[in-house]
């Protein structure tokens, strides 16, 4: 290799367009108050173009929302009653599943969220428990994987909601959990992680789904625990934030599916915590509150609940202990007695 | 909300673009409420797919009206629409599909439909798919969706194998960056070249050919990490079997430890155990409880005594029978231990490329010293090639590696423990010694391999950089008898398994909290130091 191209190099190092640059003026402390303001204030007004255009993920909406708040230790500054009474409304009487919002058609992600939401306020009651155990068995397919709705798109999200859900209402039983297993092992790459569908690339987001999914069955034994953890810590960039894939720009909801990951595979020490923590801290927004995906970008919900969590892996002492496979709060999880694998 | 920057915009500019999206949201809601009017009215009709496309044509992911759209055509299929016209429909469907695909190409809803119309109708244009995906990966070589398509439609009109496979080279020469393309091609290497006599994944001239090819890629530019990811993979794609490494019987317990995973089926029909050549009968249990694990208790009620003939029968993967005698210890305890080997097995063309390329890597290195891939690259093929041998140069060069690529020093330091361990194995597993001690500098940061000392009684880990997180796998330490974690980082005891202590050695961990401790103790039938 000649100077030139050793020259050019260091300036690419220096000048990454797969990376951000976080500028000295960004935050560095946790905005606490200002996201409970932000997330509290969320969806108050009802004719906010966002929040009407975002109606068919509502019900992720909420469970982002709420999380984040539990998380915070504000639920309080949530409409406990209204929310409970929605998810009532969305659920549909002849399957069972559970809709984004009232009346658009029932769905495993959304039926996912319904079960967190109802499980941290302990009021699985407002529904009925054994539509959604049936609904969530009936999307089981042959190979083992999930159907999303009666529509048939296939994907390794929809398998992690039906163990995630029938886990949290402790009907594991509902399903074949060894054919839901073999399916995720078939979507195993050469680098050890895991996407969509067989044959899909590996993706960070992907990856928590099945690793995930495998911690509920309690089958991590089946994972390449090394080639996979190094390449979940080869997502971190300079500037300390994670992408989802190689030679991709970092972005604040990886912080959470990467180090989640790694938590449940127990190697986060190979990532650079502090300089994670610099990272998320800069995508928090000081006017609106909340966090976006990156420094400077607009702020949601979503990115919120992934910034608030990964603040609280990394050992955030002002928020409480969030669980790594269930993106819940530790305390909901211990209190349904629960206990997913980790290495 | 992905990648939109937040922008400062004056007052005036704010209440103009409040207004134009009030009216949006207004032309928005009503739609919706037609919509689902109409659909509660039963009247899946044209109209509403017109309804619904409008819709959709600026909000694609709105699932339900997907839905809906699905549900008309059915019905119209069903209401004896002639073929020209559901075919018109079809290809209708499939233009508004691409429309919300310029407007998001990552949406799920909108891939998923085009699979929908293709499979639902009849005489589908498969080639015109496959040119369809050629032309979006043109516009984006890494969209996941699009190359999840093209693979839907390859499953579909099963072109031959080694088209695609030639279309991932086409791929790569354009721009040897294009992770995607990797992927799909480590997909299409075990299909297409597995070495069948051999039992390796992938065939020796191929294999060489691959590692060419990433060196190739590697070299046009080092930082760029997609190639590395595949060159791991080509290095770590040798045949590995499932070995046993170490069994004890004393009599106390009887314990298999494995290589790799397994599942009760496998021990129980693969492994015998014999006391003066009678077959011992038992059940077998994992130690952590779970279905698959690397050590297995044997549970029996053979008595173990003194001066017995013991042995053990494994049916290998090679579909050899492994006999594996006991070696009596103090106390009455057996122990027989396997052979081990963690160097990987190349074959002859494929080592000699190895060969070859670290000589490249170290004439790279020379003049960049502070290259990361470069160094680690160099490192691999080290261990690769003879682990025992470089061991020195390969340790040195991961403290480097620590400095240069410090995000990742615990790996670093994770893969030093690793590999100083194995190093250290191959030498344990010569005696006949039931003592484990850290026999290298560097201080151990976690416990890989565990099981290969499970056979072990006293066991010193002191002096270490253990934290808490490694507690867990102190598991298979089934029958230690006196352990030693003195002066390590230890902050809580949580996960310190059960286990049949005579001695529990734990001074020195200063940030344990005493009350913790004092508690520990009381619950501990052996004796705690600290």
């Amino acid at each position: 290799m000649s100077m030139y191209s050793v020259l050019m190099n260091n300036i690419k190092m220096t000048l990454n367009p797969k990376d951000v640059i976080i500028s000295i003026d960004r935050p560095k402390i946790l905005l606490l108050k200002k996201h409970i303001d932000y997330l509290a204030k969320y969806g108050t007004d009802q004719d906010d173009y966002e929040y009407n255009m975002t109606e068919y993920l509502r019900m992720s909406g909420i469970y982002w929302s709420l999380t984040a708040m539990e998380l915070m230790g504000a639920s309080d500054r949530m409409p406990k009653d209204d929310i409970i009474s929605f998810i009532s409304t969305c659920q549909n009487k002849e399957s069972g599943g559970i809709s984004a919002c009232f009346p658009h058609d029932p769905h495993i992600l959304y039926t996912l969220s319904a079960i967190q939401v109802l499980t941290m306020y302990n009021r699985l009651d407002a529904i009925d428990v054994e539509g959604v155990v049936k609904f969530v068995a009936s999307l089981q397919q042959p190979d083992g994987s999930f159907y999303g709705d009666i529509w048939g798109e296939q994907d390794t999200r929809f398998t992690f909601c039906a163990v995630m859900c029938l886990s949290l209402l402790h009907r594991l039983d509902a399903i074949n959990v060894d054919k839901a297993v073999e399916f995720v092992l078939s979507c195993m790459n050469f680098d050890g992680g895991f996407g969509s569908k067989p044959g899909s690339e590996s993706h960070a987001g992907l990856i928590y789904c099945c690793v995930g999914t495998l911690s509920i069955c309690k089958r991590l034994d089946a994972l390449k625990v090394d080639a996979l953890a190094w390449w979940l810590c080869e997502r971190q960039l300079p500037s300390g934030g994670l992408n989802g894939r190689p030679e991709k720009l970092p972005d604040l909801c990886y912080s959470w599916w990467v180090i989640s990951s790694l938590k449940i595979l127990n190697k986060m020490r190979w990532v650079d915590k502090e300089r994670l923590e610099q990272f998320i801290m800069a995508c928090q927004d000081p006017d609106t509150g909340g966090f976006s995906d990156r420094p400077g970008d607009i702020t949601d919900p979503f990115h919120t609940l992934f910034g608030v969590a990964g603040l609280s892996l990394l050992g955030n002492s002002k928020i409480k202990p969030v669980n790594p496979v269930y993106c819940m709060p530790q305390e909901t999880i211990d209190r349904l007695k629960l206990k997913p694998q980790m290495l | 909300m992905h990648g939109r920057v937040k922008v400062r915009t004056t007052e005036e500019e704010r209440a103009r673009k409040e207004k134009e999206r009030q009216e949006k949201l207004k032309i928005y809601k009503h739609a919706m409420q037609q919509i689902f009017h109409k659909r509660k009215e039963g009247e899946l009709d044209k109209n509403l797919l017109e309804l619904t496309g409008k819709v959709l044509s600026s909000n694609p992911d709105i699932y339900t009206l997907w839905n809906i759209r699905r549900e008309i055509l059915i019905i119209l299929k069903k209401a004896d629409e002639s073929e020209e016209e559901m075919s018109q429909l079809y290809d209708a469907e499939l233009q508004l599909t691409e429309y919300c695909l310029k407007i998001n190409p990552k949406s799920y809803c909108a891939w998923h439909q085009r699979e929908w119309v293709l499979t639902t109708r009849a005489n589908p244009n498969w080639e015109k798919e496959l040119s369809l995906c050629n032309m979006y990966l043109k516009f984006d070589e890494r969209n996941f969706h699009t190359w999840d398509y093209r693979r839907f439609v390859v499953s579909q009109c099963k072109p031959p194998l080694k088209d695609e496979f030639d279309f991932t080279t086409d791929k790569l020469m354009d721009n040897f960056s294009n992770y995607s393309a990797w992927h799909y091609r480590s997909k299409m290497l075990v299909e297409l070249y597995p070495d069948v006599e051999g039992g390796r994944p992938i065939e020796d001239s191929h294999h060489k050919h691959e590692l060419k090819m990433v060196q190739s890629a590697a070299f046009t530019d080092p930082d760029d990490t997609s190639a590395w990811f595949y060159q791991r993979w080509l290095l770590g794609a040798v045949k590995t079997n499932i070995e046993v490494a170490v069994y004890t019987v004393s009599p106390l317990k009887t314990t298999v430890a494995f290589s790799k995973p397994v599942n009760q089926t496998y021990v129980a029909s693969k492994i015998r155990l014999f006391i003066n050549n009678d077959l011992v009968n038992g059940e077998w249990q994992s130690c952590s409880g779970n279905q698959y694990d690397v050590l297995w208790i044997f549970k029996h009620n053979t008595d173990v005594t003194d001066s017995l003939d013991v042995k053990m029968e494994y049916d290998n993967e090679n579909g050899d029978v492994q006999k594996i005698p006991g070696v009596k210890q103090n106390g009455n305890t057996y122990v027989g231990k396997g052979e081990i080997d963690f160097q990987r097995k190349y074959s002859k063309p494929v080592i000699e490329e190895l060969i070859n390329q670290l000589d490249s890597c170290r004439q790279l290195l020379a003049m960049e010293p502070d290259n990361k891939w470069t160094l680690l690259t160099t490192t691999v093929f080290l261990h690769c090639i003879d682990a025992k041998q470089y061991h020195k140069e390969i340790i040195e060069n991961l403290h480097t590696l620590k400095t240069i690529d410090s995000w990742r020093a615990g790996y670093y330091d994770d893969l030093i423990t690793k590999w100083s361990l194995e190093d250290q194995l191959a030498i344990d597993y010569k005696s006949d010694s039931i003592d484990f001690k850290i026999k290298f500098d560097d201080k151990i940061t976690s416990l890989p391999h565990l099981q290969y000392y499970s056979h072990c009684e006293n066991v010193d880990l002191s002096n270490q950089n253990l934290s808490s997180n490694v507690l867990a796998s102190l598991e298979l330490l089934q029958n230690c008898k006196k352990l030693s974690l003195a002066n390590n980082q230890l902050t809580t005891l949580q996960r310190f398994p059960n286990l049949n202590l005579e001695e529990l050695n734990l001074t020195g961990n200063n940030d344990l909290d005493q009350e913790e401790l004092e508690v520990f103790k009381k619950n501990c039938n052996y004796s705690v130091i600290f």
